[in-house]
C-alpha cells in the first residue's frame, strides 16, 4: 500500500457538493500535479461531515486540521502554505464568534466538541465507496463475530441488553422487535430497512447512507442471522439518487467480498440485500405501508395484528428497522451491551443523530448522548440563533409528526420520554430550530397542509380530518378565523388521534396541539386581533416604520419592490399603505428594527382595533399607537 | 417527388449506405439526399432545412453522438433516426436521452427501412399535424399511431419489461425505469405496462396516482424543483415557490408554453443546511433570496 504524507479529506455530501466541493476538488488535482506532491498528499472525498453551515469543507490529517468555506481560488495558496512550508492557513479556519479567534483541530470546535460519535463513526474518515477503508476501521469485524461466534439468542440478547430503541421515531425496542420475529416459524423471512426519510427537516439518514453505506449493511448481515431473515431490502427515496448508487456499490461490493449473498464468510449463513427505491409517499414509512410498497402497490397502511413479526412483506415474517438503527448494531456486537448503555439514560441508551436546522447558526449534523438538554444541542453546538439581534422562539422536533418546544423547556433532557412529555416527539431526529420571526399558527398550518396533502386516503379521521383542521387554520391565517376554531381545533385533534389507522393519522394533530398548548396566545390574536405579530400572514399585517428610530439610511426604499417607501435621505421614511402589498421586505431588511407590525388593514374596525392598540403600545411605544390608531381611523371610512 | 416537402437526409461515412438507402427510399416516393459523415451534414443543414436525418453513430471526426447534439441544440424540429451496427444498451440509452425516434440495426432490408421511415414520419405528423401531406402508399395501412411515444423507447420499454415481468412486486421499478425513459408517463406507456407486466391497467394507474414521483404530465426541458421542508420554509421558501410561479406564469405542475420549463413542488430533499433550497435538473441551488428566484431560472433560458 503506498504511503502518503498527508491526506486531505473533502466533504462530498449533498451539502458541500451543492457549495462546490467537487470544484475545490477539482482544482486542487491540478494544484498538486503542478507541485509534484502527487506521491506524498493524498486527496479523498467523503461523505457528509455534518457541518453543512461551513461547506465546503476540508480536513487534513494528520492533525485534524480543519478548514471551512473552502473556495477554488484558495486552493493554490492552501496547497503552498500547508503542504509546502507546513503552515497552516488561518484564513480558512473556523473562528469563534466571540473573538474570532480562530481554531485549528477539528475537535475542539465547539460544533464537534460536545458530540460523541457511534453512528457517524466514520465520518469524514473514509471513502465510502471503498469497502477496503470500511474494513480498516473494524469494518465488518462485528459480522464475522456475530455469523462465526455468536448463537441466534446471544446476538438477540446483547441487542436487548444494549436498550438500543428504534430511531426511526417511535422508539420500538430492537431486541424485542427482532426476539418477536426469530420466534415466528416461517419458510421465509424477510429484514427491511426504512431509508424512506420522509420526515422534512431531517437528514441524518441520507447522510448516514451517502457516508457510510457499509455501516448500514454490516448492521443488516448481523441482524439477518439474529431474525434467520435470507432476503432483504432497503427502501430509499427517490430523492435520494446519491445514496441509491452509494448503496448499491456497496451491495456490490461487499457481495465480491463474500461480506453477503450465499455463505457468507463461510457461516453458512445467506443473506441477499437489494436496494429498493421509493416513488415519493411519506406514508411509506409506516411499516405496513412500505411493505405495500415493496410488494408493487399503492403504499397504504393496514390495521395491525396481525402485526409484521407474523405477517409482514409478502404475509411473511419480517422485521423493519431504520437506517440509524442498523448503522449501531455493528459497535454494539463488537462492543456490548454495557458499553453502549454507557451513555444516555436508563430508558433511552446510546447516542441520538440531529439534524440541526432552520435560525440557528451552526447547521449541520449532530451526533450527542441522549439525555443531554436541548440548551446544549442548540447553544453549545448549534451556536444559538443566527440572525442577530433575534430571540429564539421554539424547536420543532419530529417533523410532522412532532412539535414545538418553546423556550422554557429547553432544559428538557433529549431521550424518549422526556421528549414526548413536551407534546413534541423524538422522531427520526429533526430539529428546526424558529426565532420570533416565525408565526406558530403558519407553522402549524404548514404541517398540516403536510399531512392532509400526504394522508394515503384509507381512514376517514385522517383523510377528513387533517382537511378540516387545514382548513381552519387557512381560515386563521388569512382573517377568516371565528371564536370557537381553537376549540374545535383542539377537539379535531383528540379525535383524529384516537381514531386514525396509522401513526400519520394518531400524530397528525400534533403540530397544531403543541403550537396551541404553547402559543395560544398568537392563536387568538390571529383570530380576535386579525393580526399577526410576526408578519408572516400576509393579511393579518400591516407595516410602519417608527420615525422615533429610523434614521433615514433608505436600505427599505430601495428594496420594497412596491417602491411603497418615501423619503428624504437621513430623514424618517413613511410606507404608503395603499402600495403596500406586505411582503415584509422592509422589516427583513431594516438593521436598526424600525419597522413595525400592526394588525391587518383589511379587517379593522374602530371596535377590533382596541385591543391591538393597547398591545402596540407594549411592542413599539407611542408612535405605534399613533399609526395603530391611524389604521382603525382609515378602516372605518 | 417534393410536393409533401419531406426531405430526409442519410448520414454515413460509408457510401455504400447512402446509396442503398437512396434506391430503397427514393424508389417508395421519399425526396432524400445524402451526407458522407458529420460534418458534411452540418455543413449541408447550415444552407437547407431537413425533416428527418437518418444518421450512422461510428464515423471519424464528427461522429453521430456529436451530429444529434448539435441537432437537438440548432434543429430541435427534426426528427431523428440512428443506424448502428453496434446497437448496445449503453449507446441507444444515450440517443434515446437525446430524444431520437428510432433505430435501425444494420444490416438491415428494405422492408425494414421502409417501416422505420414510415413510422418515423408518423410520429412527426403527430408532432406537426398537417406539415407533410403523406401520400397513400407512404403512410402505412394498417393501424395508425397511438402510442406518444417514441417507437425506439417502446422497444426499450418492452425490454425493461420483459427483464422484471417475473418478478413480484416490480411494477414500481418498471415504471420508474419507463419514466426515466420518456421523462413522464404517457397514458400509451401505461397501457403497454399493462399489457405487457398483466397487471390491469387500473391499478397501474392507481399506482402512478399514488405516488408522487410519478407524473402523466409532460415536463419542461428544465424542471425546477423547490423544496417545502421545514427548514426551507422557516427560510421562506414559499415565497420563492410564489416569485417563481408569478415569473415563469404557471402554476405547480404546470409546463411553461414553449415547454422549457416545469415547476414542481418537493417535500424534503435532504439538504436542509443549505435551506431554502431549489434544485433544477440535478443541480442544487442553497441559501437562496426569495427576491432572486427567477435568477436561477435565467441561467437556464
Amino acid at each position: 500500500m503506498e504511503q502518503y504524507r498527508a491526506h486531505l479529506m473533502i466533504c462530498a455530501g449533498t451539502g458541500c457538493v451543492a457549495s462546490g466541493s467537487l470544484k475545490v476538488r477539482d482544482a486542487l488535482d491540478v494544484e498538486i500535479r503542478k507541485r509534484g506532491l502527487e506521491k506524498e498528499v493524498k486527496v479523498v472525498l467523503t461523505g457528509c461531515n455534518g457541518f453543512c453551515a461551513k461547506g465546503p469543507i476540508i480536513a487534513v490529517h494528520p492533525g485534524e486540521i480543519f478548514y471551512q468555506v473552502v473556495k477554488p481560488e484558495d486552493v493554490p495558496l492552501l496547497v503552498e502554505e500547508h503542504f509546502i512550508k507546513g503552515r497552516p492557513v488561518e484564513k480558512l479556519m473556523y473562528k469563534m464568534p466571540a473573538d474570532k479567534k480562530a481554531i485549528p483541530v477539528m475537535n475542539e470546535i465547539p460544533f464537534f466538541k460536545h458530540q460523541v460519535l457511534r453512528v457517524l463513526r466514520n465520518k469524514g474518515m473514509i471513502d465510502p465507496d471503498s469497502i477496503e477503508e470500511y474494513i480498516a476501521r473494524d469494518g465488518y469485524q462485528a459480522a464475522a463475530k456475530a455469523l462465526l461466534e455468536m448463537s441466534q439468542q446471544e446476538i438477540i440478547d446483547t441487542v436487548k441488553g444494549s436498550g438500543i430503541r428504534g430511531r426511526g421515531g417511535a422508539g420500538f425496542p430492537t431486541g424485542l422487535k427482532w426476539e418477536f420475529t426469530s420466534k415466528s416459524a416461517a419458510d421465509q423471512k424477510y429484514l427491511l430497512c426504512n431509508g424512506d426519510e420522509g420526515d422534512p427537516g431531517a437528514f441524518m439518514d441520507r447522510s448516514v447512507m451517502e457516508a457510510d453505506p457499509h455501516s448500514v449493511i454490516e448492521g443488516m448481515v448481523i441482524g439477518s442471522k439474529a431474525i434467520g431473515a435470507t432476503k432483504g431490502y432497503i427502501y430509499v427515496r427517490a430523492e435520494y439518487p446519491l445514496a441509491v448508487e452509494r448503496l448499491k456499490k456497496a451491495i456490490k461490493d461487499a457481495n465480491e467480498a463474500g461480506l453477503l449473498g450465499r455463505n457468507i464468510l463461510d457461516s453458512g449463513y445467506d443473506f441477499e440485500l437489494d436496494v429498493y427505491l421509493g416513488a415519493g409517499a411519506f406514508v411509506c414509512g409506516e411499516e405496513t405501508a412500505l411493505m405495500r410498497s415493496i410488494e408493487g402497490q399503492r403504499g397504504m397502511p393496514r390495521p395491525r395484528p396481525p402485526f409484521p413479526a407474523h405477517k409482514g412483506l409478502w404475509d411473511k415474517p419480517t422485521v423493519l428497522n431504520n437506517v440509524e438503527t442498523f448503522a449501531q448494531i455493528a459497535p454494539i456486537i463488537l462492543n456490548g451491551a454495557d458499553w453502549y448503555k454507557s451513555l444516555g439514560t436508563e430508558k433511552s441508551t446510546g447516542t441520538k443523530v440531529f439534524a440541526l436546522t432552520g435560525a440557528i447558526t451552526n447547521v449541520g449534523l449532530v451526533e450527542v448522548p441522549m439525555g443531554i438538554p436541548l440548551r446544549t444541542i442548540i447553544y453549545d453546538i448549534g451556536g444559538g440563533i443566527s440572525k442577530k439581534g433575534k430571540k429564539f422562539k421554539a424547536v420543532q422536533m419530529g417533523g410532522p409528526s412532532g412539535g414545538c418546544i418553546p423556550e422554557h423547556l429547553l432544559d428538557t433532557p433529549v431521550d424518549f420520554d422526556s421528549i414526548n412529555a413536551t407534546g413534541a416527539i423524538m422522531g427520526s431526529g429533526g430539529m428546526v430550530v424558529m426565532d420570533e420571526d416565525n408565526c406558530m399558527v403558519s407553522l402549524a398550518k404548514f404541517f398540516l397542509g403536510f399531512t392532509a396533502d400526504e394522508s394515503c386516503g384509507k381512514c376517514p379521521p385522517c383523510r377528513v380530518g387533517t382537511r378540516v383542521m387545514l382548513d381552519t387554520l387557512i381560515d386563521i391565517t388569512e382573517g377568516r378565523g371565528k371564536p370557537g376554531d381553537v376549540e374545535t381545533l383542539l377537539d379535531l385533534c383528540e379525535d383524529i388521534k384516537a381514531t386514525s389507522l396509522c401513526g400519520l393519522g394518531q400524530t397528525a394533530p400534533n403540530p397544531v396541539l403543541t403550537t396551541i398548548k404553547y402559543f395560544r396566545e398568537e392563536y387568538e390574536s390571529h383570530i380576535h386581533d386579525k393580526w399577526c405579530k410576526t408578519g408572516v400572514c400576509r393579511d393579518l399585517a400591516s407595516f410602519e416604520i417608527d420615525a422615533a428610530i429610523c434614521t433615514g439610511c433608505g436600505v427599505c426604499a430601495r428594496a420594497c419592490p412596491q417602491k411603497a417607501i418615501t423619503g428624504e435621505k437621513k430623514q424618517p421614511h413613511k410606507i404608503i399603505q395603499e402600495l403596500c402589498i406586505q411582503c415584509r421586505t422592509c422589516y427583513d431588511r431594516c438593521k436598526f428594527g424600525s419597522i413595525k407590525i400592526g394588525p391587518g388593514l383589511k379587517f379593522a374596525k374602530a371596535g377590533a382595533t382596541n385591543a391591538a392598540v393597547a398591545d402596540a403600545t407594549a411592542v413599539g411605544g407611542p408612535a405605534a399607537v399613533a399609526d395603530a390608531t391611524a389604521v382603525g381611523n382609515r378602516g372605518e371610512k | 417527388m417534393t410536393e409533401n416537402g419531406l426531405k430526409i437526409l442519410v448520414v454515413d461515412d460509408e457510401s455504400i449506405v447512402i446509396r442503398s438507402c437512396e434506391i430503397v427510399l427514393k424508389g417508395a416516393g421519399y425526396h432524400m439526399e445524402g451526407a458522407l459523415g458529420g460534418r458534411e451534414a452540418i455543413l449541408k443543414m447550415e444552407k437547407e432545412r431537413y425533416d428527418l436525418v437518418f444518421t450512422d453513430l461510428k464515423m471519424p471526426e464528427v461522429d453521430g453522438i456529436t451530429l444529434i447534439r448539435w441537432l437537438r441544440n440548432s434543429r430541435p424540429d427534426t426528427g431523428i433516426v440512428i443506424l448502428t451496427g453496434y446497437p448496445s444498451q449503453d449507446t441507444i440509452k444515450e440517443a434515446l436521452g437525446l430524444g431520437i425516434i428510432d433505430y435501425v440495426p444494420k444490416p438491415f432490408t428494405p422492408a425494414v427501412l421502409l417501416d422505420v421511415t414510415r413510422r418515423a414520419v408518423q410520429w412527426l405528423e403527430t408532432r406537426k399535424p398537417g406539415a407533410f401531406a403523406i401520400s397513400a402508399e407512404m403512410s402505412s395501412p394498417a393501424e395508425p399511431v397511438r402510442d406518444d411515444f417514441p417507437p425506439a423507447m417502446a422497444a426499450e420499454l418492452d425490454k425493461v419489461i420483459a427483464h422484471y415481468k417475473h418478478i413480484p412486486g416490480s411494477l414500481i421499478p418498471v415504471l420508474q425505469r419507463a419514466q426515466e425513459m420518456i421523462g413522464w408517463l404517457p397514458v400509451a406507456a401505461l397501457k403497454r405496462v399493462s399489457k405487457g407486466m398483466n397487471i390491469p391497467a387500473a391499478e397501474v394507474h392507481s399506482v402512478v396516482s399514488f405516488y408522487s414521483f410519478f407524473t402523466m404530465k409532460p415536463r419542461g426541458d428544465h424542471n425546477i424543483r423547490v423544496c417545502l421542508g421545514t427548514a426551507c420554509y422557516v427560510k421562506r421558501a414559499e415565497e420563492i415557490l410564489r416569485n417563481l410561479k408569478e415569473g415563469l406564469g404557471i402554476g405547480v405542475g404546470e409546463v411553461t408554453p414553449d415547454r422549457k420549463f416545469s415547476l414542481e413542488e418537493v417535500r424534503c430533499l435532504g439538504a436542509c443546511g443549505l435551506a431554502p433550497v431549489v434544485v433544477v435538473d440535478h443541480d442544487t441551488f442553497g441559501g437562496i433570496d426569495p427576491k432572486n428566484s427567477m435568477e436561477i431560472v435565467e441561467k437556464y433560458r
